[in-house]
C-alpha cells in the first residue's frame, strides 16, 4: 500500500518536473519572440509555478473568473514570461499567445496585465503584490469564502519598504489564508543582493514580523510540493515559504548572474538554451 | 586639430542616450567636486554609473529597490552640504516616492537632482505600470522644483552639469536604452529656463520637449515645402517656463502647437496654455498622450498610435492655419 502511494507521489512529482521544464522552454521561446526579456527571475520560479498551477491552486482554466478560485499574484511581475507559460500550459490562454510576447497590442507584455485571462492583478512596479494579496485574503475572510491567496515576491523586491508594511499588517490581521513565496535567487538587477542591499537574516526577519516560515530548495519538486501541501503552517499566522533558488536556473550561462536579469535572446542563444534544457516527455 | 580630436570623450560614451549622459556627467562632476554623490535605486547600469563606482566607490550609495528611502536619504545628505544625484526609473522615482519628494526635497528646498530614466513610453513593451506619462505634471506642480526635459543626449549632458548652479531641487527627464537622434550640437550650452529656438518661422509656433523635438523639426521642414513657416522651440525647461519666448510666439504667430511624450493633462501643453490664457490668448493645439493608459507595444509604434508624431504635429499646424 505504502509502496503504491509512494509511486503515486513520484508520478505526480515527475509530471510537475516535466511542467517546470516546459515552463523553462516556453520562457525562452517567448523571449526569443520578443527579442529579449527577463530570463533570470522567470527561470528561478519554474518549479513553484508548475506546482501551483498543476497541483496546488483550486482554479478553473475554462472559467478564469470563477469567484471561489484561489488567487495567485506574481508580484515580481517582470517574470511574466514564466506566468504566461504556465497559464498557457494550464489552458487559461492559447499556446500561440506565447509568441505574442511584447507584440503590438498584445495583452502579454513584459508585465502581467489584469485584462489577460488568469491574471489576478497588473503588476510590475515592485512591492505591490503582498498588500494586494492581503486585501484579497481579507476579502475572502469577510465574505466567508474558502479561497486562498498566494503571492510570489522577489528578493530584490523585498527592499521595497511596502512589503514590510504588508508583512506587519498581515500578521496583525492573523491572515492565515495568505501565503507568500519568496523566490530567493540572491540576485537582483545590478548585482547580488548581498552586495546591493543585504537582506539577511531572512527567515528570522519574517518570523519576527509574525509569519510562520518554512525554507525549501525551490528547485527540488519534492520539497516544493511538501511545502505547499502543508499550508497553512500555523493557526492565525500568514505563511512564508522561502524558496532558495538559482537565478537563470537550468541553463549554464544564465545561472547566478545579474547579466541575465534581462538580456537579448537572438536565435543562437535560444538554440543553446533549449539544447541544455532538453526535451520534455 | 581634426574634428575627431576636438570631440569630447563623453560624446561617444553616451551613445546618443540621455540616461547615460546623466550618469557620466555626474561621474565627471564628482571628479571635480567631492561633494557630488550618486544615489542609485538598483540602476547602476541603467544610468551609467559603473565608471563612478570604479573611480569613487564611496560616493555611489546603492539604496536598493527602495525609491522612497533613496529620496529621503538624498534629502538628508543634501542638508549636510553634499550634492546628491538620485538615479531611478521615471515611473517609480516620481510616483513611488512622491511624498518624500514633495516634503523632504521640494518643501525643504534641498539641492537634490533627480535623474529619471525610461520616461514617457520608452518602456513601451513593459505596459502601463512602467510608462511615465504623468511625471512632468507631478514635478511641475511642486513649488521650488526645476523641471528639465532634454531633447537629446548632448543636452542631457549639459543640463546635468548646469544643475551645479541651482540652489533648489531639480528633475531631469531621461530616455531609456534607445537611440535618441541628436538635435542639439555637442557644444551647445543650454541655459536652464531659456528655451532654444531651432527654426524661425512666423506662421505657427511648435513648442516641443524631449523626443518630440525631432518630430517637430521634421514637421517644420515638411511644412516649409507647403509654404508654412513653422517656428520650432525646444522647451528643455518646463519649469521655470521661459515666458518671453512663449509670449513672443503667441504674439508673432497665428497659433501654438505643443508636443510632448506625456499626458495632455498637466504637462508642457498645460504650462504653455496657463501662461498664454492669461497674458496673450492665442489658438492652441496639443500633441501628447490622450487620457487613457497606453497599450503594450514597441515604443515607435505606440507613439505613432497616439499621435506623438511629426504627422500629427503637421495636422495640428494645418488646423491652425485654416
Ligand atoms: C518600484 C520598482 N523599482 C524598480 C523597478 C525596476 N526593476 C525591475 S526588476 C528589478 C530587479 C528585481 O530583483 P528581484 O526582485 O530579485 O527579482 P528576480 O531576481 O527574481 O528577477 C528592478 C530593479 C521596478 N520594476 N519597480
Amino acid at each position: 500500500m505504502a509502496r503504491a502511494k509512494k509511486s503515486n507521489r513520484e508520478a505526480t512529482l515527475d509530471n510537475l518536473r516535466n511542467e517546470a521544464l516546459k515552463i523553462r522552454r516556453n520562457v525562452w521561446r517567448a523571449l526569443r519572440a520578443a527579442g529579449s526579456g527577463h530570463m533570470g527571475g522567470s527561470l528561478s520560479a519554474a518549479e513553484f509555478l508548475a506546482a501551483l498551477y498543476f497541483h496546488h491552486l483550486k482554479i478553473r482554466p475554462d472559467e478564469p473568473d470563477w469567484p471561489d478560485r484561489d488567487r495567485f499574484i506574481l508580484s515580481k511581475g517582470h517574470a511574466n514570461a514564466a506566468l504566461g507559460a504556465v497559464l498557457a500550459q494550464a489552458g487559461f490562454i492559447e499556446d500561440a499567445v506565447l509568441d505574442q510576447f511584447y507584440a503590438y497590442e498584445s495583452l502579454f507584455g513584459m508585465h502581467p496585465d489584469i485584462k489577460m485571462a488568469g491574471v489576478e492583478m497588473s503588476t510590475g512596479g515592485l512591492g505591490h503584490g503582498l498588500s494586494i494579496g492581503l486585501g484579497m485574503a481579507l476579502g475572502a475572510r469577510l465574505q466567508k469564502k474558502k479561497f486562498r491567496t498566494i503571492v510570489m515576491i522577489g528578493d530584490g523586491e523585498l527592499q521595497e519598504g511596502s512589503n514590510w508594511e504588508a508583512a506587519m499588517a498581515a500578521a496583525h490581521q492573523k491572515a492565515s489564508n495568505l501565503t507568500a513565496i519568496l523566490d530567493y535567487n540572491k540576485v537582483q538587477q545590478s548585482g547580488h543582493v548581498s552586495d546591493m542591499l543585504a537582506l539577511e537574516p531572512m527567515a528570522s526577519k519574517w518570523s519576527a514580523f509574525g509569519w510562520a516560515v518554512r525554507e525549501v530548495d525551490g528547485h527540488d519538486m519534492d520539497q516544493v510540493v511538501g511545502a505547499l501541501d502543508a499550508l497553512p503552517y500555523e493557526k492565525d499566522k500568514p505563511s512564508m515559504i522561502i524558496a532558495h533558488t538559482v537565478k537563470g536556473k537550468g541553463v549554464s550561462f544564465s545561472e547566478d548572474t545579474h547579466l541575465w536579469h534581462n538580456n537579448m535572446v537572438p536565435d543562437d542563444v535560444y538554440e543553446k538554451a533549449l539544447a541544455e534544457l532538453g526535451e520534455p516527455v | 586639430m581634426s574634428a575627431a580630436s576636438t570631440t569630447p570623450a563623453w560624446v561617444e560614451k553616451v551613445q546618443n542616450q540621455s540616461r547615460l549622459s546623466f550618469g557620466l556627467a555626474v561621474t565627471d562632476m564628482a571628479a571635480r567636486d567631492d561633494k557630488v554623490v550618486a544615489v542609485s535605486a538598483d540602476t547602476l547600469d541603467l544610468i551609467g554609473l559603473r565608471e563612478m563606482v570604479a573611480a569613487a566607490p564611496d560616493r555611489v550609495i546603492e539604496a536598493g529597490i527602495a525609491e522612497q528611502n533613496a529620496m529621503g536619504v538624498a534629502s538628508g545628505m543634501a542638508t549636510t552640504g553634499m550634492r546628491p544625484y538620485l538615479c531611478g526609473y521615471a515611473p517609480f522615482i516620481t510616483a513611488r516616492s512622491m511624498e518624500q519628494l514633495r516634503n523632504d526635497v521640494a518643501y525643504a528646498k534641498q539641492r537634490v537632482v533627480i535623474g529619471a530614466a525610461c520616461s514617457g513610453i520608452v518602456l513601451g513593451v513593459s505596459g502601463g505600470t512602467h510608462h511615465a506619462l504623468e511625471d512632468i505634471a507631478l514635478m511641475r506642480s511642486l513649488p521650488n522644483m526645476t523641471v528639465l526635459v532634454p531633447a537629446d543626449a548632448h543636452e542631457a549632458w549639459h543640463l546635468t552639469q548646469a544643475t551645479e548652479n541651482l540652489d533648489g531641487p531639480s528633475y531631469i527627464r531621461l530616455g531609456g536604452k534607445m537611440d535618441e537622434p541628436p538635435v542639439t550640437a555637442v557644444d551647445a550650452s543650454p541655459v536652464i529656463g531659456k528655451a532654444t529656438t531651432l527654426r524661425r518661422g512666423t506662421d505657427i509656433a511648435v513648442i516641443a520637449c524631449g523626443v518630440l523635438v525631432v518630430e517637430a523639426l521634421a514637421a517644420a521642414d515638411e511644412l516649409a515645402g507647403e509654404g508654412i513657416g513653422v517656428r520650432v522651440i525646444n522647451m528643455h525647461t518646463i519649469k521655470p517656463l521661459d515666458r518671453d519666448t512663449v509670449l513672443a510666439a503667441a504674439a508673432e504667430t497665428r497659433g501654438i502647437v505643443t508636443a510632448e511624450e506625456h499626458h495632455l493633462t498637466g504637462g508642457l501643453g498645460g504650462a504653455v496654455a496657463e501662461l498664454v490664457a492669461e497674458e496673450h490668448p492665442t489658438r492652441m493645439r496639443f500633441v501628447g498622450m490622450p487620457d487613457e493608459f497606453a497599450i503594450v507595444g514597441p515604443t515607435p509604434k505606440v507613439r505613432e498610435r497616439y499621435g506623438m508624431s511629426a504627422a500629427n504635429i503637421m495636422a495640428k499646424c494645418r488646423e491652425l492655419m485654416s
